[in-house]
């Protein structure tokens, strides 16, 4: 049967039935690329002022290409913050909470999704209350508390030690831990029960089968979870500095100290044209900005699929 | 040698089981129905969280409540913590209302920031959602450049933003759209959108987790619903005001509630930046008498009452709303 080629164009720009039209398409396309570059534009700019000379960033008619390319910038950033050393600090400070928070979000979950007992609705209830209660107004007390902070009889000396971020962890206050928790719960409780009951006949315990049946059920639980809790943490400077002092400076941290050095030297007027190669230009606070998120856009890059999952699969979408 | 040592090993063992009342408490669980048993187990497994419940949880809160209605909150060494004054004064409060004008103006352009803010991202999120959830060559390399600002987004990144004007695309900020707009539309409209034009890349970089919540809601959407409708004579539009928008209501309430919080806590935002600012001057970590006589601890945290009481009241505003004209889908 041959269409009249009206029809045909007709049909080719307005779609017909569920397929779409090439206007709409053009339409979604541009918007899609319009946002995708709103939501690049910080670090894109960023990239481009970091490539920059100092002659370059204070002239005006310079916008996005460098006139001469320099990487001075980058090298002048890894020094200033030390970046293995802070690359180091970061990687504890972020690693060493997220196993204990996995491990703790785990146990807990497992115990909310597989058990009956009295007051349990209660319990969850309290939990997810507690996680509405905004942290700038835990921030203060948190501090207050962890200075002396004993529990059972155990004094734990949380201030200036990782300590500070791994014991609450531990105890089910680690960073956004209900999340993770949530998480861990909704995992557990879709496993079948009579795999745990056919386990329990063979003679297993609780125990055993939380660790035979349970972990590896829920292994992406433990992928997803550890990544959001690895990138909060790495996040997490206001908590990190009021916690360690000077005894961790990770790479955020530096990047904080950074801007804090330079925003006070512009504002005395230590910063001025003559100063063309002192370290304090914005070219280097933005070569610092994209070296301190840089291993996080590694993890997303290799891991974007157990982010975007993460959400889906915390049930906080309906179920 | 190494065999007696561990057989004696053994036998204190037991023994220390027998007298501490171990070995009584095992018997006894081992003769429980299963029902008690597992009760048991359930709060074994949920024990971590219970001490850090009653150990740090509940003690943050009423002492965030004791040092807000206090005088001061100091730290002597060898004595421990001291609170002064008397809880129905309210010094703190008073203290911000009357003696600190420049704060309750920051409060106040804190409220209608979030006032603001909110209802743009859930908004911008849900357009997002759509967008993403059509079925088109690419869109996961979209997804992947809308999803990067879930692990970037942090405070002091958007604080780094705002310092350095990055916040919005300049040819969308001062352009000849909002040329156009202060020319012939009301002032109180422009306020809102251009203040969004103003805001773009905060808004973008504040939505993604939201995204990711309508984009379940919408996949989890039944496909036949549409399908029906669609043979029925129903238009896209129609599609989406009668049959995807309901169906997404309870995710607004929860991304409402979610963007608040997250958006009042991040430290970009003047109540927290004062909050930050005393809890650093003030020393807290150093915890001297003189601390107090500046901004203290209880200052600060009859600040963060405040901020806890805007989220509750945009909240519950944006609830109302979103009920409110979700009510003729009942």
């Amino acid at each position: 049967m041959q269409y009249p080629t009206k029809m045909k164009i007709k049909r080719i720009l307005f779609g017909k039935n569920d397929k779409y039209g090439l206007i709409f398409k053009v339409i979604i396309y541009v918007l899609l690329i319009g946002i995708s570059f709103i939501f690049l534009y910080p670090l894109l700019a960023m990239l481009a002022k970091s490539l920059m000379t100092v002659e370059d960033l204070i002239n005006t008619s310079v916008a996005w290409i460098p006139r001469n390319y320099t990487f001075k910038n980058y090298t002048n950033a890894f020094q200033w913050m030390n970046f293995f050393n802070a690359l180091f600090d970061s990687i504890q400070v972020s690693i060493l909470p997220t196993i204990a928070t996995i491990i703790s979000s785990s146990l807990i979950g497992f115990g909310f999704a597989r058990f009956k007992f009295p007051l349990k609705k209660t319990l969850m209830g309290i939990m997810i209350a507690m996680f509405l209660i905004p942290s700038v107004l835990t921030y203060i007390p948190t501090t207050v508390l962890y200075q002396d902070l004993s529990i059972l009889g155990i004094k734990l000396n949380l201030m200036n030690s990782i300590r500070a971020f791994v014991v609450p962890a531990i105890f089910g206050n680690g960073i956004r831990q209900t999340i993770f928790i949530l998480i861990f719960y909704q995992f557990f409780r879709i496993i079948p029960d009579e795999l745990f009951e056919a386990a329990e006949v063979d003679g297993s315990n609780v125990f055993r089968s939380f660790i035979r049946i349970g972990i590896p059920l829920a292994a992406p639980a433990f992928l997803i979870c550890g990544l959001y809790s690895f990138v909060w943490y790495w996040n997490e400077t206001a908590l990190a500095r009021l916690y360690f002092g000077s005894h961790y400076t990770t790479l955020p941290m530096s990047l904080d100290s950074f801007i804090a050095t330079y925003s006070s030297m512009y504002a005395q007027g230590n910063v001025t044209l003559d100063s063309v190669n002192s370290i304090y230009n914005l070219g280097v606070q933005y070569a610092m900005t994209l070296i301190s998120i840089f291993p996080l856009l590694l993890v997303y890059l290799f891991a974007q699929k157990w982010f975007i999952e993460g959400v889906d699969r915390s049930g906080i979408a309906g179920s | 040698m190494l065999k007696t040592a561990k057989s004696h090993c053994g036998r204190i063992l037991k023994l220390v089981r027998k007298y501490t009342g171990i070995d009584f408490l095992i018997k006894k669980f081992k003769h429980l129905p299963n029902k008690y048993k597992r009760m048991i187990y359930g709060f074994i497994f949920i024990l971590p969280w219970l001490i850090g419940l009653i150990y740090i949880s509940i003690p943050i809160l009423f002492r965030s409540i004791r040092m807000a209605f206090s005088d001061k909150y100091y730290y002597i060494i060898d004595v421990g913590w001291r609170i002064t004054g008397k809880w129905y004064d309210f010094t703190q409060f008073k203290r911000i209302f009357m003696d600190e004008p420049f704060h309750v103006t920051r409060i106040i352009e804190t409220f209608q920031d979030i006032l603001i803010v909110v209802p743009l991202v859930v908004i911008f999120a849900l357009i997002l959602a759509l967008l993403l959830n059509q079925k088109l060559k690419g869109i996961g390399i979209f997804r992947t450049i809308f999803f990067i600002p879930v692990i970037l987004l942090s405070g002091n990144m958007l604080m780094n933003f705002e310092r350095n004007s990055l916040l919005t695309v300049p040819a969308i900020a001062s352009g000849t759209i909002s040329n156009f707009m202060t020319d012939y539309f009301p002032q109180v409209f422009n306020e809102v959108i251009l203040g969004a034009f103003g805001k773009i890349v905060l808004i973008l970089w504040l939505s993604g987790v939201q995204i990711l919540i309508f984009l379940a809601g919408l996949q989890k959407m039944d496909k036949s619903l549409y399908e029906a409708a669609r043979i029925d004579g129903a238009s896209m539009w129609e599609l989406f005001w009668k049959i995807t928008l309901p169906a997404l209501i309870p995710l607004i309430y929860i991304n409402v509630i979610y963007t608040t919080i997250i958006y009042a806590n991040l430290s970009n935002n003047a109540i927290v930046q004062i909050i930050n600012v005393h809890s650093d001057e003030a020393g807290i970590l150093a915890g001297t008498l003189t601390d107090e006589i500046n901004y203290g601890r209880a200052y600060s945290a009859a600040l963060s009452w405040i901020l806890f009481l805007i989220e509750l009241v945009v909240i519950g505003f944006y609830s109302f709303v979103v009920r409110l004209s979700s009510r003729k889908y009942d």
